[in-house]
């Protein structure tokens, strides 16, 4: 089975506060710089379907939305199905 | 038929080949399993490559022709994809002792691979029946009550959709008068469904995991072993997903059912703490799309789905078996009980981030060349399919392309300082994400192999367009990620048994039954207590009357006896007189 850390361990590099701040730097700029790019209408669908293709940044609006949508929606469901590990252990 | 052409007949068969390997390591000593399994998956896919497209091992039933093995562009696709997925399966579980786990890690996939070369009904219904026997083996693999329980429910439920598909092919013979696996269609031509195509529908839903029909998945899969897992995950549904793009291309519901599945799977996925359950959750989404794809059943959609049935097969087997070998090395695959893996699993990890990106279809990853596809297919239909499978695509990767990578190898830390997966599975790995990058970056080998070659050849799937769009949705949502965990509100994860509808039959259901069974003995015994009651009270009065001391076994005088034949005698000489 597994080892477990030691006290005088130092740190991972995915919890180096840098890394973290490059990283999210960097994903900021890609989605900034993904987003600009559908300003350029030469690169829209040149065979939508519906009009709402045409808007620049529908993609990553409803990227955004539909994923903190699922999330902070998506948790509540614990209250309505959510029950202890050993649910069905006990009455199976 | 002599010897040799029933040899000639087993040994044309792909799938027969990898029969008789899984037959043989239960024969042969254990530590030379895992080689005759991936000699025989080779000899089959050699085998496969040989025949051309066309049609063999004809045999006549009952006056009737079976075409036990047809390879046509759509069986080649998922019987290619199924030999791929055995032999990453075979290495991954390199070195495995048990023999009945040995023997079905071969013998389901063969069965799978028969069912989608059969070219008849009757073939199909075999293998079916075959694959829903041998897969149980997985589940119960691990010994315990649980499995056996689970393994048991499983079982009942495949062997429902085997008894489904028969009856099906029962009522189309007596309809059409034809055995032959092809189109079938929901509806007739006025219409109206078919009953025999709706039984049919139905059986190839169960496998299908549609949703309400769906919960095997979660309760029999993510019970497996590590290695039976990801075998299981592959083959029965993604057989179900060939026997739906065989018979029922083009059905409209399929759109709707379809829709629904790549939806509600991402809500269920979200707050479960088992990785491995997130990840029987994420099949039902995945065959969602390809569900969709099916039912839109242009020859772009159908190009898509079965292509994205092709490369999921490959990604969804490398998101289980990095979460396997996390679980291999730390024993567990829980979320709460995982975390911060990476400083000493870094291959596995850079194994699942490849997994994950695929998944949730990043340009030049395998998951990005075929589901424009689908989604692109389903703009044809309506703006709501459209925008549902955009939703899902969101879904995708909440699920399979964050939650999986980061509460395994990142979040918070477990404090658990695994070794590196064992070479078996980082070879498996490797592989996986090879060609994961390989389809993503060069689609052409793939697109080769789709059923529809006419549409494909005028597709490019790097377009400015398509790759702009896939990165605003994909890089936006992980841009919510991102907002979401540094304020705070992402959920964290909690240890618990979500009920899902299959709670119906294993509580109250179960209850009901219990109850029922109590309540036919008590009425059994109460009916045999009355009906008893009557026979004792019966004999009781005949003893009353015949016995020792009744009415009938007193001494009777000789006086009275001679009374009597006085009687009679005079009651005979005035009849005579009267006569």
């Amino acid at each position: 089975m597994s080892d477990n850390h030691t006290p005088d361990e130092k740190p991972g590099w995915a919890d180096n506060p840098t890394f973290i701040r490059i990283f999210i730097g960097i994903l900021t700029i890609s989605a900034v710089a993904a987003a600009l790019a559908g300003l350029n209408p030469a690169r829209h669908n040149p065979h939508p379907h519906f009009g709402i293709e045409g808007f620049p940044i529908f993609f990553a609006i409803y990227g955004f939305v539909a994923f903190a949508f699922i999330v902070l929606a998506g948790q509540h469901l614990r209250k309505l199905v959510g029950r202890k590990e050993e649910y069905y252990d006990e009455r199976e | 038929m002599s010897a040799s052409s029933i040899f000639a007949f087993f040994a044309g068969n792909p799938a027969i080949i990898m029969m008789v390997g899984a037959l043989m390591c239960i024969a042969t000593p254990r530590h030379l399993a895992s080689p005759i399994l991936l000699i025989a998956t080779a000899l089959s896919a050699i085998k496969l490559s040989m025949l051309g497209l066309g049609e063999y091992g004809a045999i006549t039933l009952f006056d009737n022709q079976l075409t036990t093995l047809r390879l046509d562009p759509l069986s080649r696709l998922f019987a290619i994809a199924f030999h791929i997925a055995a032999a990453l399966n075979i290495i991954y579980a390199w070195g495995q002792k048990d023999r009945a786990q040995n023997f079905a890690t071969l013998a389901y996939p063969a069965a799978a691979l028969g069912g989608v070369l059969a070219g008849d009904m009757i073939t199909l219904f075999v293998w079916w029946e075959i694959a829903a026997i041998t897969s149980v083996f997985l589940v119960w693999a691990p010994g315990t009550r649980a499995t056996y329980v689970s393994g048991m429910r499983y079982l009942a439920i495949q062997v429902l959709s085997g008894v489904m598909l028969l009856a099906g092919i029962v009522l189309l013979f007596r309809e059409t008068g034809s055995l032959a696996f092809d189109f079938v269609g929901l509806r007739d031509a006025s219409g109206v469904i078919k009953l025999s195509a709706l039984v049919m529908f139905l059986a190839f839903g169960i496998k299908c995991a549609f949703p309400l029909l769906h919960t095997w998945v979660q309760d029999a899969y993510p019970k497996s072993t590590i290695s039976g897992t990801i075998i299981l995950s592959v083959f029965t549904t993604k057989l179900a997903v060939y026997a739906l793009a065989r018979a029922f291309p083009g059905t409209n519901e399929l759109i709707y059912i379809g829709a629904v599945m790549t939806i509600f799977p991402i809500f269920f996925a979200l707050i479960e703490n088992d990785l491995r359950k997130v990840l029987t959750y994420s099949i039902n989404n995945q065959v969602g799309f390809m569900v969709v794809g099916i039912g839109i059943g242009t020859a772009g959609a159908l190009n898509g789905a079965t292509g994205y049935a092709f490369s999921n097969i490959i990604f969804e087997s490398l998101l289980f078996m990095a979460v396997g070998a996390a679980m291999f090395r730390t024993g567990t695959s829980k979320a709460t009980e995982l975390g911060g893996l990476y400083r000493t699993m870094p291959l596995t990890m850079t194994f699942c981030i490849i997994g994950a990106l695929s998944i949730s279809a990043f340009p030049f990853f395998a998951g990005f060349v075929t589901k424009g596809l689908i989604v692109d297919g389903a703009g044809g239909v309506n703006i709501w399919i459209w925008l549902t499978l955009l939703f899902a695509s969101a879904g995708v990767l909440e699920h399979a392309g964050i939650k999986i990578p980061y509460f395994t190898f990142f979040g918070h830390d477990s404090g658990k300082r695994p070794k590196e997966a064992p070479i078996g599975m980082l070879v498996a790995m490797s592989i996986a994400a090879v060609l994961s990058i390989g389809i993503g970056v060069f689609p052409e080998p793939l697109y080769a192999l789709l059923p529809n070659q006419d549409q494909i050849a005028g597709y490019e799937p790097y377009t400015a367009y398509h790759i702009i769009e896939q990165l605003q949705l994909l890089l936006w949502a992980v841009l919510a990620f991102a907002v979401l965990v540094l304020i705070k509100w992402y959920p964290p994860e909690i240890p618990s048994t979500n009920l899902d509808v299959d709670w119906l039959w294993r509580v109250p259901g179960r209850a009901l039954l219990s109850w029922a069974s109590g309540a036919s003995r008590a009425t059994w015994n109460a009916l045999w207590a009355i009906f008893t009651g009557r026979i004792q009270a019966l004999m009781a009065r005949i003893y009353a009357v015949h016995g020792p001391e009744g009415q009938m076994a007193r001494s009777w005088p000789i006086g009275f006896m001679a009374l009597w034949t006085a009687v009679l005698l005079g009651f005979v000489l005035i009849l005579s007189f009267l006569a």
